[in-house]
This record gives structure tokens, C-alpha cells and sequence, in this order.
């Protein structure tokens, strides 16, 4: 899990080019949007795409968004247990 | 005049069209009339017929007659892609009143300031926005306010002594007595929408567009595309119609060829997921986007976005280039290409288009549009025409282009000379009549599609308490386009960090102005006259 978060930090540092955000130094219960990475809705798709690309983890609904996308841990929670049980 | 483009025209395209004078609501009128069950909104659960729709565009018609609401009157939306906005936009029109379209984004001075300078006399949204709206006419001639109660919001409203009471839009919809259509005489060049866009200083502007305008902007681009056999097809809705691209390409196209307009409304930004179950379901022929709406969803595994775009067969990206890479993507999955706009408020939507199914040259934004002039002419006097290849200033005219801003005739001669419309685009001309814009005459951001002026974003910041100075730039985003940077210089003795300032932002200003970063310095580079020197601060940004 551990791992998965920090590989998680990267890569989303990555894809949507936050170049003054370090990801080692994110901490695990930032929150995505107000307060937090502050990202819009483009970033979101952004992520979900990143999400399914690269874990096969499908959040194509507004209903499982908001359950998923609140802070860095609740993805990767959601992505382990998904990944799990495929 | 020259015209080397014509010869890209596909066979469908007539180099030249009629133009009916009719208003934009005949458009529906007459969709009615053909097609009254064609499903003509689906929205969540929801679906109107056109016979559907044009019932309640006409009772709302009623609603504001009664309410005093006059032709030539200015009625302001502050809408989210919605069957509210539909009903409010045609039942304007067929007052022969004017629409005042806002971006939902803009709120207290700002809205203030709009509303003012258009002179709206009521004012149609969301109980959303409410809050945000009553916070903004108090010194307004708005006399009118009618929401549209999706929350419920309306019951927890606490309101000051001389403000309207809020309407609610579905009481006024069922107690309108009458469901015919007003009489009123139209002449083409009537206003119908002023359409509020950035400007450099800050200041509202709005384009006056008349429905002979907008009327001609619609059916020059449906004879670009010359699909007529698609029947009750969906047209995916994610662009707002308070934009002009929204508003031609998925709200006026929709109505005038009789499609299902599926509306994803961004509400909230949870709303977004919603668009890939809405693909997969209703397997749209048109989808009008902008270039980060394409590069995020061509992000996705090749086999998912292939089953989600398979269907898509008038793929349209307009309102900032589209990256050579999403280009080639989306030809790789689906066999087609993207067709790439280019338009602008005053021109009520596009004024060049890359040729239909074939495509253009990457990188260009193709051609002009039928009955559309277009040249390049020194950036600096505005007059001498360039040669083919070299840079200088766009100019466009035709029946599309607006009859000038509202209420600002100085304004109005800057950008309007001779009927020639100066866009403050920096672009060039190739020997074949393609088009290629290379950069702003001014320091434009275009971030997400949407226009940023620095200033827009500077105000805001230089109000915050600890802000002495601020400064915005743009710099390249692969997604975006170009992403906001701003700088702030605080005031002796205060400190503030990054993130107290972005949460401000947040607070006061529409998402797409956001900067994605704050800078904090000590001062704001500027030169001996007190000009921001952007470059500098530009250069700054870029080392992040």
C-alpha cells in the first residue's frame, strides 16, 4: 500500500505537470480538490485516465468518483481492492 | 478578393450560402414542425421532445410577458447546461428579448458589473448560484429573479429589504395560463444575445450579436459538415452554451437539424465522470470539445477510448489548438480526424474551419468558413495585407461577425474597421489559403479553451488584504493549452503562503482563471512607465 502511494504521488505529480509540488513530500490524506491539489474537472478526467492506463481501474461514475477521488489515500485504497479482486 | 482556400472546400460546401432573415427560435419553430417527437434534451433521467420543449418555451414566453419582460428587453442566464437553459434561451427569443450570457463562473463585482453594462432587466439560474447572485444586484436594475429550485436552496435564502423575491421557474412554467407563441415582429438585425467575453482591462464587454449573426454562424457550419441523414443522432453537450461555441455547435446545431441534445451540466466537477457512461450510452454522432476535454479522454487505453469515440463522426475541437498528438491519436483509434475551429464571441461562433471530413494541415485552423473574407495585415498599422507565409494580425468579416460591442463604441472602432473584425490573434496565411495562428497581439491566456486576460486575474489578487502587487502569465500545459501563473508581491511586514492565496482565488474568481500556481516575491518586475514586465515573470514561471 505504502508503495502504491508513493508510485501513486509521482505519477500524478507527472501527469498533470504541478511542478512546484514534490511528491515525497505530499502527505497521504491530501485532498484532491479545495485545500488540497486544488484540481478541476480536466484534471480529474486526466487522472481517471491515468487510473485505468496504468491499474485497469475503471471510476466512470459520479457516484464512485465521489467515494474514491477525496483524498491520495482513498485512491489508493480503492485501486489495491480493485486490483485485488480482478 | 483572393481566395486561394476555395479550393479545399469539399463538394458538399457551396462557396457562398443564402441566408433566410428568420430568428434563431425559427430554427426551432421548424424543427417542431417536422420532428416534433425527436427527443430533443436528455439530461440525467429526463427527456423532452421538441413538441415537449416548445410547449415550455412558449409558457415561460408567457411567464416573462407577464412579468413585464418586452422585446428588446436584456435577460441575463446564469446557466448550466440544463432543459432550464433551453426553455429560458427560446422563450427570450421569441420575446424578441435580448439573452445575457454569462459564464456561471463570474459572481459578485464582476456579475455586478455585467449586469449593469447590459442593463438586464431579470435574471434566469440556478438555486445553486443564488447566494452568489443576490450578493451581486443589489445595486442592479434587476427587477427579476427566477430560479430554477434543484436543491431546494431557495427555502434558506436570507434576503436584504429591497431585493426581489426569487421566482421559482417551474411555478412560473405551470402557472402560465397560455402556451402559444408570443407575437412579436422581428427584423435580422435585431440583437438577440450579448455575449460577455474577457477583456484586457478588466472591464466587461460584451459582443452584440444579432439573430441574422448567429442565424448565418449556424448554417455556415452545418454546410461545412453537410450531414443530413442522421435523424434524431446525439450531439454531446459537455461545451456551456454560455459560450458561443457551446451555444452554435450543441445548442442552435442540435435544434436546427432536429438532434438529441445529451447535456453533462458541471455543476460540480464530479459531473465530468458522468461523460464516459453518457458516450457509451447514447453513442453520439457530434462531439464539440475543447482541446482539454480531447487530450484527457485520449489519455485513456487505447481499447477504452476507441469504445467510447467509436461512434463519433463530426469530432469538432475549437477555442485553442489542438496538440499534434491528440490529432494523431484519435485518427489512430477511430479512422477519422478532428476537425479544428476557430471563432471567436464576435464572430458568434466560427470563422474557419478545417476542411470536413478530410481534415487540414495539423497545426493549422483551416480555412474560412463560406461568405467569410479573411486576411493577415501588418500587426502594427493594421492596414497593409501581408504576403502568403508572413505574421501579422487576422482580420475576418462576414455575415457572422457582430454588429459591434454593446454600448462602447469606442471599443466598437478598435476592433471593428471597415466591417473587418481585428481579432488580436497573431497569425499567417499559407500559399494554399490554410490559416496558422501563431500567438496573441495582446497577453491573452487561453487555458482549458477559455479566454484569460492577466488583468482579469491581477484585480482580483491585488484586493486581497496582504497583496500589494500581482502579475499573471500563461505557460504551456500539455493538456491545457496554457496554464495560469501568478505572482504576488505582499505588503511590508505580512506574511502569506501559496496556499492562502489559491484557496482566495478559488473563492473569488471562476474555475478556469485559477492559476495552478502561486508565486510569492517580493516585488513585481515592472518597467519605468509601471508596466509588468510579463516576460520577465514569464520566464520565472517557466523554471518552476
Amino acid at each position: 500500500m505504502k508503495e502504491l502511494l508513493t508510485e501513486l504521488k509521482r505519477k500524478i505529480v507527472e501527469e498533470l505537470q504541478l511542478k512546484e509540488v514534490n511528491p515525497d513530500q505530499l502527505a497521504d490524506d491530501t485532498p484532491f480538490f479545495d485545500g488540497g491539489l486544488g484540481l478541476d474537472s480536466v484534471d480529474l478526467l486526466v487522472l481517471v485516465a491515468m487510473v485505468d492506463r496504468d491499474y485497469r481501474v475503471q471510476i466512470f461514475t459520479r457516484e464512485l468518483g465521489e467515494k474514491v477521488f477525496i483524498t491520495l489515500s482513498t485512491l489508493a485504497e480503492y485501486i489495491a481492492k480493485t486490483r485485488k479482486t480482478k | 478578393m483572393n481566395k486561394p482556400w476555395l479550393k479545399h472546400y469539399e463538394g458538399h460546401v457551396p462557396h457562398s450560402l443564402t441566408y433566410p432573415e428568420i430568428p434563431i427560435h425559427r430554427f426551432l419553430s421548424d424543427t417542431v414542425d417536422r420532428h416534433p417527437d425527436h427527443v430533443a434534451v436528455t439530461f440525467n433521467d429526463l427527456h423532452f421532445t421538441y413538441r415537449d420543449v416548445n410547449e415550455r418555451v412558449n409558457r415561460f414566453a408567457q411567464a416573462l410577458l407577464e412579468l413585464g419582460v418586452e422585446k428588446g428587453d436584456r435577460v441575463a442566464l446564469l446557466l448550466v447546461n440544463s432543459p432550464t437553459y433551453v426553455f429560458a434561451f427560446f422563450a427570450v427569443m421569441k420575446l424578441g428579448a435580448v439573452v445575457v450570457n454569462l459564464n456561471v463562473g463570474i459572481q459578485g463585482e464582476e456579475l455586478a458589473r455585467c449586469l449593469n453594462d447590459s442593463g438586464a432587466k431579470a435574471i434566469v439560474t440556478l438555486d445553486l448560484f443564488a447566494q452568489g447572485v443576490y450578493a451581486g444586484i443589489r445595486k442592479t436594475g434587476v427587477k427579476t429573479v427566477i430560479l430554477h429550485s434543484v436543491f431546494g436552496l431557495e427555502k434558506t435564502l436570507s434576503l436584504d429589504q429591497g431585493v426581489p423575491q426569487p421566482l421559482l421557474f417551474q411555478e412560473l412554467l405551470t402557472s402560465a395560463e397560455r402556451a402559444e407563441e408570443p407575437a412579436v415582429r422581428f427584423s435580422p438585425g435585431d440583437v438577440a444575445v450579448l455575449q460577455y467575453t474577457s477583456g484586457s482591462t478588466g472591464a466587461p464587454k460584451a459582443a452584440a450579436l444579432t439573430h441574422c449573426n448567429v442565424v448565418s454562424s449556424v448554417l455556415q457550419s452545418d454546410a461545412w459538415v453537410g450531414i443530413s441523414d442522421a435523424g434524431n443522432a446525439a450531439v454531446l453537450c459537455v461545451i456551456p452554451f454560455f459560450h458561443v461555441f457551446g451555444m452554435s455547435a450543441c445548442l442552435l446545431i442540435s435544434v436546427l437539424k432536429g438532434y438529441r441534445m445529451v447535456l453533462v451540466p458541471r455543476i460540480d466537477l464530479m459531473d465530468i465522470l458522468s461523460l464516459m457512461e453518457t458516450l457509451k450510452t447514447y453513442k453520439p454522432l457530434s462531439f464539440p470539445a475543447v482541446p482539454s476535454l480531447w487530450a484527457a479522454i485520449l489519455s485513456l487505453p487505447p481499447e477504452v477510448a476507441r469504445e467510447h469515440l467509436s461512434s463519433i463522426r463530426v469530432a469538432t475541437s475549437g477555442g485553442a489548438p489542438l496538440p499534434r498528438w491528440a490529432h494523431e491519436r484519435f485518427e489512430e483509434l477511430t479512422g477519422r480526424r478532428i476537425a479544428e475551429a476557430y471563432g471567436l464571441s464576435e464572430a458568434s461562433s466560427a470563422t474557419h474551419f478545417t476542411p470536413y471530413p478530410r481534415g487540414g494541415p495539423i497545426g493549422s485552423i483551416g480555412v474560412p468558413l463560406p461568405d467569410t473574407e479573411a486576411k493577415i495585415v501588418d500587426r502594427e498599422t493594421g492596414k497593409a495585407e501581408c504576403a502568403a507565409g508572413e505574421i501579422g494580425e487576422l482580420v475576418v468579416k462576414g455575415p457572422q461577425i457582430m454588429q459591434g460591442y454593446w454600448n462602447n463604441e469606442a471599443l466598437t472602432s478598435a476592433a471593428l474597421q471597415n466591417g473587418w473584425l481585428h481579432t488580436g490573434d497573431l497569425a499567417r496565411m499559407d500559399q494554399d489559403g490554410f490559416f496558422y495562428l501563431v500567438d496573441r497581439k495582446d497577453d491573452l491566456i487561453i487555458s482549458s479553451g477559455f479566454n484569460v486576460y492577466p488583468g482579469e486575474i491581477e484585480e482580483v489578487l491585488r484586493r486581497h488584504p496582504k497583496v500589494k502587487d500581482a502579475a499573471a502569465v500563461g505557460v504551456p500545459d500539455r493538456i491545457k493549452g496554457q496554464a495560469i501563473v501568478a505572482v504576488v508581491a505582499l505588503k511590508p511586514g505580512v506574511q502569506g503562503d501559496k496556499k492562502e492565496f489559491l484557496k482566495y482565488c478559488r473563492d473569488n474568481m471562476p474555475e478556469h482563471r485559477v492559476p495552478k500556481a502561486i508565486l510569492v516575491r517580493e516585488e513585481i518586475p515592472r518597467d519605468p512607465a509601471g508596466k509588468i514586465l510579463r516576460r520577465t515573470v514569464r520566464q520565472e514561471a517557466l523554471t518552476l
